[in-house]
């Protein structure tokens, strides 16, 4: 059995209360967190990429991927009101309490990847899950080379996390191309969809890795492209997203072909996603 | 191997009843329908019945259940949690081979993966499984080509095989061993001892008359899942066949997916309910959204028969998760039960 398994809290919710709710864009909010519990608090080590399910008492559970870095970040939830869940999620006030199982999942690597560029290509709420990744490498701005972000919506208002992203400009080194699908009054970057961005940013190819995380008709152009630009299928990482009931592995909704998402994913490179036998 | 009198059964089954929740088949007093379930009374469960219908995984996966209660007082702040005691003694009594390796499967999957599903190992802590030779196949049966029958040869405390007027005994755990011992049950003499293969042998060669469309040739199935070199015809014919009921899932001893929902209760109180799901259904992997990756319901047959023999399924389960009971053959309304689809598979590659 692995840490993964140890720390995690498996079926049995642990209780925290919200803290503070703020609107991120049209159907966003973002939900801060802590454990009722401390001991289970200070238990609580995620890596980047993993996810938790959340329980809305009285409404059910959903999978969220979580935004915050494993170090030195608030404990906060990032989600679009889109179910049944969520949208109970939605109408909480801070001081309710919800429930947390988790960590669950691998994580993007992090070690794997010092000493490389990063590229960071995100579509709408894609890019909550790789802020995660992006406020961690930033933590750790040394032990890595050229960190772009490439960032598109549809349109401006769909433009998540922009107040972080005006933070990380003012790291070192750090690039952002932003775009949005069609022309608005007093839109001064880039249109198009975002893999029009891996052409124009100009990209850096050796020793690169890239991160991507959107809907499937983005990630398909966007995987199109850097393999265009000439990465490699290993160096370019996502992490899927499927309808999940328990989180560790036996509820076999999330499985695509021979992988269940919950335990073996959500983090898979494009060489990997290629060979599971079935379309993502 | 020690003999058990049939007319000792009853003291037999009543042995157990003292410690343990007693399940097998049973025949239903109107319909003769025969339903593996709870007995009431010890001598509800008929060893002689046929096959029942639904399969024995029903004591330790539900086909619903609460896993938690849970209340939350909004007002107050107030939550509390209380997962449900599921361990309570079950013995399972009867039980055919198929079934019984359907139940390892389950065990492996559920108990043998990087998490421990700790809902099913409640269930599973306290049980006594009294598995019974086939001493003859059913129509639908093929055992013999998944390699799981007609006799069990683990995960049994006790093994019945029926021979005339006696049954013969053969203890499987320690468990097994006290309960012969506690009920003084005669040593078989050589001559009967050596009946077990020869009935064994018997069952296997009516395999060939009695339940003759249900060959199963399934290693080529199994290369050609999981190399997915089988043409999207097949597919789209066993689609088209298929009623998406999620019958062949529900009776199925090796599926073991399932839908979590919480129920509300009228008294302020939420119960998280565990339910049988099924591949087949088209809800199945739809996201909040609407976004359906495995929309097409050939691409959702094709995971059921994937998930019952690839390769990398069956390292999941130590060995192919169809079990050869043939209750999906029974069932299906659309004559896609597993041999069906493997014989579909077959054919692509030999004619």
């Amino acid at each position: 059995m692995n840490a993964k398994t140890e720390t995690a809290i498996v079926t049995i919710p642990e209780i925290a209360v919200v803290e503070e709710i703020t609107d991120e864009i049209d159907e966003v909010k973002t939900f801060y967190f802590r454990f009722v519990d401390e001991a289970a608090g200070r238990n609580f080590r995620v890596r980047s990429g993993q996810f938790i399910m959340c329980t809305v008492f009285g409404a059910g559970e959903f999978a969220v991927s979580l935004p915050f870095s494993p170090e030195n970040d608030r404990l906060h939830i990032s989600v679009r009101s889109v179910g049944k869940v969520t949208c109970a999620l939605h109408d909480l006030q801070p001081g309710d309490k919800i429930g947390i199982r988790g960590p669950f999942g691998n994580g993007f690597p992090f070690e794997e990847i010092k000493g490389k560029n990063i590229i960071y290509v995100a579509g709408g709420i894609g890019l909550i899950p790789l802020r995660s990744s992006i406020v961690h490498v930033l933590q750790h701005r040394d032990d890595f080379g050229r960190i772009l972000l490439l960032y598109g919506a549809r349109t401006s208002k769909d433009l998540m996390y922009t107040y972080m992203i005006d933070k990380w400009l003012k790291t070192d080194g750090f690039e952002t191309h932003i775009a949005i699908d069609n022309p608005e009054p007093g839109w001064t970057k880039h249109v198009g969809f975002v893999n029009t961005l891996v052409e124009r940013a100009g990209i850096p190819v050796q020793d690169t890795v890239a991160f991507v995380c959107g809907p499937p008709v983005m990630f398909n152009a966007v995987i199109r492209d850097l393999l265009k630009r000439g990465l490699k299928d290993e160096h370019i990482v996502s992490t899927l997203e499927r309808h999940m009931k328990c989180g560790i592995g036996k509820c076999q909704h999330c499985a695509i072909g021979r992988t269940l998402v919950c335990t073996d994913g959500p983090v898979y490179t494009y060489k990997q996603i290629k060979t599971l036998g079935e379309q993502i | 191997m020690n003999i058990l009198e049939k007319k000792k059964v009853p003291e037999f089954i009543a042995a157990l009843a003292a410690d343990y929740d007693l399940y097998g088949p049973i025949v239903h007093p109107d319909s003769k329908d025969v339903l593996f379930d709870r007995a009431a009374e010890p001598g509800d469960i008929a060893l002689q019945a046929s096959i029942p219908y639904n399969p024995a995984k029903i004591p330790f996966f539900p086909q619903c259940e609460s896993i938690l209660g849970y209340a939350y007082d909004r007002s107050t702040g107030d939550v509390r949690i209380a997962p449900a005691d599921l361990v309570r003694p079950k013995a399972l009594i009867g039980i055919r081979s198929c079934d019984l390796t359907g139940l390892l499967c389950l065990d492996r999957f559920f108990l043998g993966q990087e998490f421990v599903d700790d809902v099913f190992r409640d269930h599973r802590r306290k049980t006594f499984i009294v598995a019974n030779t086939c001493i003859r196949p059913f129509p639908q049966c093929f055992c013999v080509c998944t390699d799981s029958g007609p006799s069990a040869r683990e995960g049994f405390d006790i093994n019945l095989t029926e021979a005339g007027d006696v049954y013969l005994v053969e203890a499987g755990s320690e468990k097994g061993e006290a309960l012969v011992r506690k009920l003084g049950l005669p040593a078989a003499d050589a001559a009967q001892a050596a009946l077990k293969n020869k009935i064994v042998d018997g069952s296997i060669a009516l395999f060939d008359e009695v339940s003759r469309e249900n060959k199963a040739w399934i290693s080529r199935a199994t290369n050609r899942l999981t190399t997915g070199f089988i043409k999207n015809e097949v597919w789209e014919y066993i689609g088209k066949q298929c009623f998406e009921c999620g019958a062949c899932s529900f009776v199925c001893p090796s599926c073991s997916c399932f839908n979590i929902e919480d129920l509300n209760g009228p008294d302020g109180t939420t119960d998280r309910c565990r339910t049988w799901d099924s591949c087949s259904f088209e809800g199945y992997t739809k996201m909040a959204g609407d976004h359906n990756p495995r929309r097409p319901v050939e691409d959702r047959r094709n995971k059921r028969f994937f998930c019952k023999l690839s390769y990398s399924q069956s390292r999941k389960y130590l060995r192919p998760g169809c079990v050869g009971c043939g209750r999906c053959v029974r069932v299906c309304p659309g004559d896609i039960g597993l041999p069906t689809v493997v014989t579909a598979i077959r054919r692509e590659i030999t004619e």
